[in-house]
């Protein structure tokens, strides 16, 4: 954006009121996104004999304890959830990249059979939405219920990172390619040597959005799943946050082995969830913003 | 011959996951059309389910919450990412503006779970933020989640929450492409920043907005699952009822496949005349589209 900055003409007082105007507005809406996270946050950290002294505005502890988060990882459940989470996370974002990056080269490539067909394929698959109980049946029928494999594989292939994938195979030079085929390279030479490599940047990137649907996923969790054991840490958050359900979490001895668990304050332990629900997110938040938004401001937005 | 085959194997993985998670439940919306069974098959029974669905009060209520919602969200919110870019295009402090576009598009990758939470303890009539400031200007309190009247509101603001930064980005993008010779010779000509963003700007960005618009059309139908879901209480389901939430406590909770799968073909019919409509003519304004 330093292109359009003008120079040589001084700016009028009128023009200097008018930018300090917006910029104000601006760190107003940062304020907005931020004040309801830190207080969460303060919420979370206070000493629970001052808790009640954090305001909904306030973005400071009052005092300083860990309890509330020695509560979580003192609870079975709770701990469980984070690693079912992780792990429904990282098995399914590896498959994201497998599956996604094989259909993607296959796709792009002119001599696949049947190529018109299969992009036929998918834009019907982009286009028409199955309902939700005929997915059920089906994931019923195959055996998948009550099954972290029904989370994991929902949605293995997102057609819209498929076809970002398939937009960037293409732009690879066909000299490239060509060079490698007179020195007797395969397919499988091409894709893990040639484009594999060359597409690291976009892998990551829609390795980071894949990752980031798994981490968040409730829903489905939801739905297939019946065992509380298996149950991510989103769908304990909702359980707990959202329906209020403070006994399926707290109900259990690990509370009481705390001598502040007497004062504990259930927004404060709710608050606490929030934050452990977001932490990953928080993690890798600075990643997304050095891929894709660079990507999107550097290269036009790809959709 | 075999590099072709292995092209197919590639592809294996992907045609397999397409055909479990969407082909065979495309074809299993025939439910629709018959009354389920657990065991042995299930009876044909016609538009049996689409005339209940017609004349449930209920679905017609839930038809006209998604179309509320929807339009509130879409045309209502079509305007904001647009002011929220021009403005990040006034800053010209890198630190400043950096700071914006990291605070703002964070919402965008929280799960509607964790924002649900926030929002509610936010919105709390008697520790929430909203409410105490409030109180500092002499206002009674609210209480937001639980008011049919303020509900739908709730649902507005908190898409503008998650929302208005990621969606700015596309504006950005397309604010970058315009030569800055126009603006020049806009100075010499003595143009304050508002003429210049009346004259030259918005029309630059017209087929961004354009675009966005009649994509974001294509998906009216739907009005936000995972927020009103994560949302609704008792109090206000009434109001905010949509179609995929309908469709999942009549099918899931309440276990009228048939009838719930009859909600969601009729769902998916509108989205799809939607959104081949929308994407031919944005296809004719902007000269792309999608495929």
């Amino acid at each position: 954006m330093a292109g359009l900055k003008i120079k040589g003409k001084p700016s009028s007082t009128r023009d200097r009121l008018f930018r300090a105007t917006i910029a104000l507005i601006l760190v107003a809406v940062s304020a907005v996104v931020l004040v309801p996270l830190l207080n969460l946050l303060a919420l979370s950290l206070s000493d629970p004999a001052r808790v009640g002294e954090v305001t909904g505005l306030s973005i400071l502890p009052k005092g300083f304890s860990t309890v509330n988060y020695r509560v979580l990882a003192a609870n079975p459940l709770f701990v469980r959830s984070i690693l079912n989470a992780l792990f429904i996370t990282v098995v399914g974002t590896a498959i994201n990249l497998v599956v996604t990056s094989m259909a993607a080269f296959a796709l792009t490539r002119a001599n696949l059979p049947g190529r018109r067909f299969f992009m036929l394929l998918v834009i019907v698959i982009m286009v028409l939405e199955p309902g939700l109980i005929p997915e059920y049946l089906v994931v019923k029928k195959i055996g998948l219920m009550n099954s972290l494999w029904a989370v994991i594989l929902y949605k293995t292939v997102n057609v819209y990172y498929l076809i970002i994938l398939m937009r960037f195979f293409e732009e690879v030079p066909q000299s490239l390619i060509e060079a490698a085929r007179v020195d007797g390279a395969g397919y499988g030479t091409i894709f893990l040597k040639i484009m594999l490599p060359l597409a690291k940047p976009a892998l990551a990137t829609l390795g980071l959005f894949y990752g980031v649907f798994h981490w968040n996923e409730y829903f489905r969790a939801s739905i297939y799943l019946s065992d509380p054991d298996k149950y991510p840490l989103q769908l304990i958050l909702r359980q707990f946050v959202v329906l209020d359900d403070t006994a399926s979490l707290i109900g259990s001895g690990a509370l009481f082995s705390y001598e502040e668990a007497a004062r504990l304050d259930y927004g404060a332990l709710k608050a606490s969830t929030i934050i452990v629900a977001m932490l990953p997110v928080l993690i890798v938040y600075p990643l997304i913003l050095k891929y894709y938004t660079k990507g999107v401001m550097e290269g036009g937005v790809k959709e | 011959m075999r590099q072709e085959g292995f092209l197919i194997v590639l592809l294996v993985p992907a045609l397999v996951y397409f055909s479990v998670y969407h082909l065979v439940p495309m074809a299993g919306m025939v439910l629709a059309f018959q009354d389920f069974r657990i065991v042995g098959h299930s009876q044909w029974v016609g538009l049996k389910h689409f005339k209940l669905l017609f004349s449930s009060p209920s679905f017609l209520g839930v038809l006209k919450n998604t179309l509320i919602i929807s339009s509130m969200k879409i045309i209502l919110f079509f305007p904001l990412p647009i002011a929220f870019a021009l403005m990040l295009n006034e800053l010209r402090s890198v630190l400043v503006r950096k700071f914006v576009q990291a605070t703002a598009y964070l919402p965008h990758f929280l799960s509607w779970v964790v924002i649900s939470g926030v929002w509610i303890s936010f919105l709390s009539p008697s520790t929430g933020g909203a409410n105490q400031a409030r109180g500092l200007v002499g206002l009674p309190p609210v209480d937001y989640m639980t008011s049919k009247s303020a509900i739908r509101w709730v649902l507005f603001a908190s898409e503008t929450w998650r929302s208005l930064g990621w969606d700015s980005i596309i504006y950005l993008a397309a604010l970058m492409r315009i030569s800055p010779s126009l603006y020049e010779s806009a100075d010499m000509d003595g143009a304050g920043p508002l003429q210049k963003a009346v004259y030259i700007t918005i029309p630059e960005l017209a087929p961004t907005m354009i675009t966005v618009l009649i994509l974001n059309l294509g998906f009216f139908m739907s009005a936000g699952f995972d927020q009103v879901f994560n949302m609704m209480n008792d109090s206000v389901i009434s109001v905010v009822d949509i179609l995929d939430t309908y469709v999942y406590r009549i099918g899931l909770l309440n276990m009228q496949y048939s009838f719930s799968t009859a909600a969601s073909l009729f769902k998916g019919l509108i989205g799809l005349v939607l959104i081949l409509g929308t994407h031919t003519a944005a296809k004719k304004v902007t000269g792309k589209g999608l495929w």
